[in-house]
Parts: structure tokens; sequence; C-alpha cells
């Protein structure tokens, strides 16, 4: 019990630095967006560019008032919504209005959300099976040609980066032989209503993304096995007679893979953030696409600022996952 | 000078000037509909945008997005007339039965509504909902993009901020003097516009879906933007940002109330957020016949398509109705000696840049007047610039040299900015690639006439929305401009004069009340020919002036699929005639 409580003690101390850090990360956005050489009120305004026009559009977006005051109506509008001006209301919680698209943020990342989670989720799925079985397959298979073979792979994959890989995967695979119709590529479907569809539109960005992530997996998790191998503790085992099967199991995969759980959940919480080049070369419309426009064309600061923090806070619970994970596998980290 | 496809406007060439207007040059000229048109199927249109900017009438003020709309989903009092060559130019009435009728020294002008005219619940289009639309307009608090001739011309006084007295229909502010200034008949029949000053071709203002109706009870204020209540032939059945918008056909759509408009497809879509090779191939492949790529090529792509006999028929290589310019800064200070601006215009190496924009083929050539040959009866070819015996087109830096000698004496100061290493002539450009290998290419043609030019990269994003602090700032500033009508009252007023876009502070100079003086002497003149004759020698002006110290008559690609019928490029709105498109069994 005792330990129990220890945990979910520091799991709520995690929780409050991870909002703490959140509020420090918003009110930063805000200070460097009010930095930026950039007006978006001007943007706003086409031919008749006049000053009143100017003000009318800063008052229009909220930028005619501080930094701080911006900042805490964005917190006040969390929990009590915001009406902005004519036809612009958004209940809470509110990550504000988009003026570019017309819409609630919380609505635009209600949508954008479930590409990102379906394509981190399906590419992650996908680089953690082909790269830790053929880093122990390389492993096991040492100086033969399935290591040779893996090798191969691993230069390919991460020598390709993944806006080439991504466009020849399109161009000469997807669209050459109508695997999907080129007008529905960045089509969405929902995996629980409309599988096929799914998976028709979905496998080939997981494929993309997870190619140049499995050739680093397969690397690292052959270069840990053969380490993990030549521990006294497997040589232990081996002289206790169990079977090379149970060693790799049991022993040498819990020790090797323990590394790599925290750098594919700090790679996996990258990822929801939004796969910004894959998102593109397949036209979805995830976050990744949502915030490189809002950063480079429109300078929409309320979905720059929603899509930063929930990166930001990807990050910080996918940390605290991982760290919690490590006591599973690892029962040295469960007793300190 | 980089020219934003999507953010100018369409231009027109007046049927006056039809006989004048033959600058729609083809490579493989676009295919006339020689086939009976047929009715049924999807079309469909891909682009790499992800969004149209803005849909809503009264904020639409991109050239391709006002044809798309009103050929589809909404109507104006007055539209172009849908069809190939300068004919289109010409004016026909649509919700309205006339062209609209002028009196009072064009002060006023009265548009009689057809009968018939329903949206798309079927309830009848009134007088009222045009005057409530175009209303929408002065409601600056809400909308700020479309254009606002409502606001410049109507008879609403001003107040000291330069601002209109009537805030729109939201405000109300000031709703008194909207309603002196746009007044609907007892019967609601006819709608009487009141000016502020005599404008012979208010009528092509018209034109612009700033002056379409909207109903008040479907006006959804921001929102609208998403979704606006049709009275066209289409409807909106889905719009989601980068995504696809799909129209469907208005049932309550009265064919017989609708003079012009041809509705073939049975269903449009239009797919949005395609990566740029994607869509290139769906093109270059044909992959969807019955498809329109609504963007340009890229440019290898584009070559290799124009190039390739076997595209002949679908596609088409024409002027585009803008002109791209470099403006001088000529306030003191800058480059207020004309010797100095002589010498960069001869030192430029135009040749060059244009090769590094893929070619005269497919780019264009340099210009002599910010007014384009297609404005027909505006437009006629100034004499110097461009047409100067000793001007080469890849630059003439002895003839530079000799203007340089010449401002060495005549103005020492702006002399010693030209050519100090320390100083140096300012260029403001975007932070691109291409940027980068144009000033290559500027610095090399300045080296050789012994011009320091020095560049300063800004983000692209904000370029445009910065122009007027960089024009302050900045000696050398480019941008690109396409007349709202055809008529330069729309080009050189905006360009040089008080309008919007004057990027080149000639309002420094000593010449410039009498130049304005002359404006708008032009811009109240009703005699056609006479007013033609005044911008014209208003153009020369400028261009004698070297206020620009190089232009560019630029062209534009379009593509489609194998099965999409009646293409024609519909010259006043610089972009396809939407409403003859069909789709080919």
């Amino acid at each position: 019990m005792k330990g129990c409580d220890r945990l979910l003690k520091y799991i709520s101390r995690r929780l409050l630095y991870t909002l703490v850090l959140m509020l420090i990360v918003s009110i930063a956005i805000y200070f460097i967006f009010d930095w930026l050489p950039i007006d978006p009120a001007r943007l706003n305004c086409t031919k008749q560019c006049t000053p009143d026009i100017i003000e009318a559009n800063r008052h229009r977006l909220g930028l005619d008032v501080s930094v701080m005051e911006q900042w805490w109506r964005f917190i006040q509008g969390l929990f009590h919504g915001r009406v902005y001006t004519q036809g612009a209301e958004c209940p809470a919680p509110s990550f504000g209005y988009s003026f570019n698209r017309h819409e609630c943020v919380t609505g635009i990342l209600a949508e954008a959300f479930p590409i990102t989670l379906s394509l981190a989720l399906g590419a992650f799925i996908m680089w953690l099976s082909l790269g830790i079985s053929l880093g122990v397959i390389a492993a096991k298979n040492k100086g033969k040609f399935l290591d040779k073979a893996s090798s191969v792979f691993v230069l390919v994959g991460t020598s390709l980066p993944t806006f080439i890989s991504g466009i020849l995967i399109v161009l000469f695979v997807v669209l050459k032989f109508n695997i999907v119709n080129p007008l529905e590529l960045g089509d969405w479907h929902n995996p629980f209503i409309d599988p096929v569809g799914w998976l028709k539109t979905f496998f080939f960005p997981c494929a993309t993304l997870a190619l140049a992530y499995a050739a680093t997996y397969t690397r690292f998790t052959r270069s840990n096995v053969i380490e993990t191998s030549s521990e006294d503790f497997i040589r232990t085992a081996r002289a206790k007679g169990l079977s090379e099967k149970v060693i790799l199991r049991k022993h040498t995969l819990r020790a090797a893979l323990a590394p790599i759980v925290t750098i594919a959940g700090l790679d996996f919480a990258g990822l929801l953030g939004g796969a910004i080049i894959t998102e593109g070369i397949f036209g979805l419309s995830g976050l990744g696409r949502l915030s490189v426009k809002a950063v480079t064309e429109t300078y929409d600061l309320p979905i720059i600022l929603s899509t930063t923090l929930l990166a930001s806070a990807f990050v910080v619970v996918m940390n605290l996952i991982v760290d919690i994970a490590y006591a599973f596998i690892d029962p040295r980290v469960r007793q300190s | 000078m980089s020219l934003k496809r999507l953010t100018v406007r369409s231009v027109i060439a007046s049927a006056a000037a039809a006989a004048m207007v033959a600058t729609v040059v083809s490579v493989g000229a676009a295919a006339p509909a020689s086939a009976a048109p047929v009715t049924g199927g999807t079309l469909y249109f891909y682009t790499h945008s992800e969004q149209f900017p803005n849909i809503d009438p009264q904020r639409n003020y991109t050239g391709r997005d006002i044809a798309f709309f009103n050929s589809y989903v909404y109507r104006n009092l007055v539209s172009y007339k849908p069809v190939a060559g300068s004919a289109g130019s010409s004016l026909v009435g649509d919700l309205a039965t006339n062209t609209g009728v002028p009196s009072n020294s064009a002060k006023d002008w009265t548009f009689t509504l057809r009968s018939g005219i329903t949206w798309e619940d079927g309830s009848a289009i009134t007088c009222a909902d045009v005057k409530y639309g175009i209303s929408r307009t002065f409601a600056t608090e809400a909308y700020t993009e479309g254009p606002t001739y409502a606001i410049a011309m109507f008879k609403i006084a001003k107040l000291a901020d330069g601002s209109s007295a009537y805030k729109g229909p939201y405000v109300k502010t000031g709703q008194d003097l909207y309603d002196k200034a746009v007044v609907c008949s007892k019967d609601g029949k006819t709608i009487t516009f009141h000016l502020n000053r005599t404008v012979g071709d208010f009528n092509y203002a018209m034109t612009y879906p700033s002056f379409s109706p909207v109903k008040k009870s479907k006006d959804t204020g921001d929102k609208y933007d998403m979704r606006p209540f049709s009275d066209g032939p289409y409807k909106i059945q889905k719009y989601k940002i980068n995504d696809e918008m799909i129209l469907v056909r208005n049932a309550k759509w009265n064919k017989a109330s609708d003079p012009f408009r041809t509705p073939y497809p049975d269903q449009i879509i239009v797919k949005f957020g395609m990566d740029e090779d994607v869509r290139d191939m769906i093109t270059m492949k044909d992959s969807i016949p019955n498809g329109i790529n609504m963007d340009g090529l890229q440019p290898a792509n584009n070559i290799a398509f124009f190039e390739n006999p076997k595209n002949a028929s679908r596609r088409a290589n024409v002027y585009d109705p803008y002109t791209s310019y470099l403006a001088a800064n000529n306030s003191a200070g800058h480059l207020d000696c004309l010797d100095v601006r002589k010498a960069i215009f001869f030192a430029f190496d135009n040749q060059s840049l244009i090769n590094l924009s893929g070619g005269s083929t497919y780019y264009g050539q340099p210009g002599d007047s910010p007014v384009k040959p297609v404005l027909g009866l505006d437009y006629a070819p100034t004499t110097g610039n461009i047409h100067d015996a000793a001007w080469k087109i890849e630059g003439n830096a002895v003839e530079a040299k000799k203007y340089l000698e010449k401002a060495k004496v005549s103005c020492p100061d702006a002399y010693a900015r030209a050519t100090d290493p320390a100083q140096g002539i300012s260029y403001v450009r975007t932070d691109t690639a291409t940027s980068k290998k144009v000033a290559v290419i500027v610095k090399a043609a300045m080296d050789a006439a012994g011009i320091v030019v020095k560049f300063d990269y800004v983000p692209s994003g904000s370029y445009n929305g910065q122009l007027e602090n960089y024009a302050k700032k900045y000696d050398l500033i480019g941008s690109g401009w396409g007349a709202d009508w055809a008529n330069a009252s729309t080009v050189i007023p905006e360009l040089w004069g008080e309008g919007c876009c004057n990027y080149t502070s000639n309002k420094d100079t000593a010449a410039y009340p009498a130049f304005i003086k002359k404006v708008n002497l032009a811009l109240v003149e009703l005699d056609r020919n006479k007013q033609a004759k005044m911008w014209k020698e208003l153009a020369q002006y400028g261009m004698d002036q070297y206020w620009y110290i190089r232009t560019v008559f630029s062209k534009t690609q379009e593509t489609w699929g194998s099965k999409v019928g009646g293409v024609f490029y519909w010259e006043p709105q610089g972009n396809f005639g939407f409403g003859a498109l069909y789709v080919k069994p």
C-alpha cells in the first residue's frame, strides 16, 4: 500500500509540474508572438489597409490589449468560453477562435487530433514491431546474412528522408497501382467505423513514418541485445540451463528494451505534436499541417498556441508514462 | 516582385476596347467549346491551397474565386458575359434587368430588379436583401477583406480618421446616412445608389460580389464565410477547410430568371490541400480526366507539360491580368534623383530574371506601363523606358554609367548613396530561395554599372501586409497589380495617386500636385475616349519619371483533364469561364 501511495503521490506531483509548465509555455508563446516582427492585423486586410481598418482588425483578433491581458482572456476562455465578433462564440473549454478558419479552435483540434493520433499510433506499432524484431534477429545472427540484410535496411531507412520516401511511396506505389484514388488520398476514415477505408488511407503514411524510425530502432535494439547478451546475469542464466528462448524473452529483452521504452515514448510524443512532412505529402489534415500553416502563413495565434500546448503536453505526459512504465519493467526503479 | 496568384484582383477589357484587346496569346490555345455541352456528371477541381481565402460575397476579393462563386453560387446585380474573347468583357444584367442607368452626371445610378429571382429556400430576393448585403462592407469591425468601393463611392460622410460615418448593419451607427445613399423604390423594384462624385463606370464596380445581396435572416456573421446562402444554380452542401467543398444543384434556382448561367455538371467538388507533386502528377498523367488543376504546375513540370504536344487540348498559356512592378522610393534620402533611377533601370538584367522564372514563353515580358495592354482603350505603348534605343533586355551598364555621371552633377547626394559601398541602394525582398537567386542576378548587373545594391530579406508571409511600411524604409520594393475593371481608374490612381498601393512616395516630389490634379480630372471624365487619352498621358508621365524601375506583363498557365469540356479563358475575370465547363461523356 505504501508503495502504491508513493506512486500516486509521484504521479500527482508530476501532473502538477505539467500544469505549471503548460502555463509557462502559454505565457511564453504570447510573448514570442508579440515580439515577432509580424502584424496579423495587417494580414487580414487586403487593398484598403488604412490605419482604422488595421485597428479594427487588431480589435477583432483581440490583439489590442496587453500581452498579459490577452493571455488572461485565453485562460478565462478555457473555463468560461468566449464571445468574439459577429457570429463567433466558443463555449468552454475555449482555446480561442480562428478568424482564418471561422471556427472555434477546440473544434479544429478535435478534428485534427484523431488524424494525427491515427498516424502516430499506426506508425508507432509498425516501427516498434519491425524495428525490434529485425534488431533481435540481427543480433542473434550477428555477422551472418540476416544481420547484413538488416544493415542494408538500416542504411536505406536512415538515409532516406521522409519527404523523399513519402513522395516515392505516393507516386510510385499508391498512385501508380491505383491503391487509392488521388483525390481521396487525405480523406479521413474513422477506423472504428470504416477500418478498410482507414487502412487504405493510413497504411502508407504510417509506413512512411515507420520506415525511418524502424531503421533506427533496428540498429538500437541490435546493439542493446548484443551488449546485454554478454552480461554476467545472462551467462548465469545460461549456466543454470535455461533455454535460449527463455533467456531472450525473460532476461535479455527485458534489459535491452528498457532504454528503448524511453526513446519510443519521446518519439511517439513528438509525433503526436504532428508529423508535419508526412501529413503534408499524404494530404492529411492533422495537427502538423495545422500548426505549420498557422505559423508560416496565417499567423493564427489561437492555433499556434493550442497546437504548441498540446505538443508540450504530449511530451510531458509521455515522459510520465515512460517513467511509470520503467517502474514495471525494471524492479530496481520500482524499489527506488 | 513576386506576385501572388491569389492576392490580386481581376481585370477586364471593355467592349469598347474590343478591337484593341489582342493580348491573349497561347502556346496550346484554350480549346474552344466546339462540341455540344453535356449535362450531368461530377466536375472536380483540385488545389494545393487549404481553402478559398474568403467566400462570403462581401469578403471575396480574389479574381479566381469571384469568377468561381459568381458562376455557381451567388449573383450580382450586373455580371460579365461568360463568353470567350473580348465579348466576355461586356456587361449583362444579372439580378437586375439592366446594366444600370446613370443620372445626375453619373452621380446617381439606378438598377431594376428582375422578377422571379429567388434564394435557395425559395424566398424572393428583394431590394432590401441587396441593400443589406452591400451594407456589410461597412462593418469593418467584423470584416475587412473585401473591396471597399461602397465606402469610397457612396454619398456618406467621412469621419476625421477617414472612416465612414456609417458603421454597418451590426453596429448601425449612421444607418440614416446609408439609407439616404442607397434607396429602394416603394415597390421594391429598383435600387438607386447616390455617389459622392461622378463615377462613369460604377456599373463595372457592381460586378464585384461585394455588391451582391445577403438575406439578413441567414447572415451568420463571420461564419457566413463558410456557408453563404445561395441564389445561384448551385448551393454549398459541404465546405471543410483542408478537405473539400461540394456544390450540388440549387433546386430553387430558376433558369428563366437567369439570363446566362448554364449549370452543366450535377455536382462540383473542390479538393483542397493536395501535395504539389501529387497534384502535378494528376494533371500530367490525366489521372482525373474530369478534373481541373486550380493552381499552376510547378516550374519544371509546367515546361514538361506544355512542351508535350499530346497535352495540346488541355492547356492554355495566356497573359494574366496582372502587372508586376518594381517601385522606386522617390522621397528625399532615397531615390529622389531621376538620373539615378534611370541608371538603375538601364542596368537591370531583365533577360536573366525572366530566364530564372522559366523564360518569356511562360513568365511574360518586360512591360512599359502599369496599365496592361488587356485594358485596351487605356493602354498605349509608352515612349522611352524599354523602347529607348539604349535599353537592352540583358542590361546596359554603359548607359547606366552615363546616367550615374549625370547624377554626380545633378544630385550628388543620391549619386553618393547609390555608389558608396557604405551606403548603397536598399532592396527589400521576401526571404525565399528564389529571391536570393534574383538578388545574385540583380547584384551582378548593378555591380557592372557601378551601383551598390543591398538586399534585406523579410518573411514572405508578412510581406504583402507590410508593403506600406517597407515602401517608406527601402529604396526598391516589388509588388503586382491587376485592374479591378477595364478602366485605368482602377490602376493609375491606386498605384501612383491617392489609392491604396502607392509605394513610390511620389507625393514627396514637386511634380505630384499637378499629377494628382490631372488624375482627379480623369476620374470624373465621362467621355470615355477623352478619359482614356488622359490615362495614357498620365501613364507616360509616370514612366518618364521612372517611378517604376521595372514592369513585367506576366503570363499564366492553366491545365485541365481530357474529359473537361467548354474550357475558355474568361478575360475579365482572368480565369476559367467556370459556368461553361462540363463533363464530357
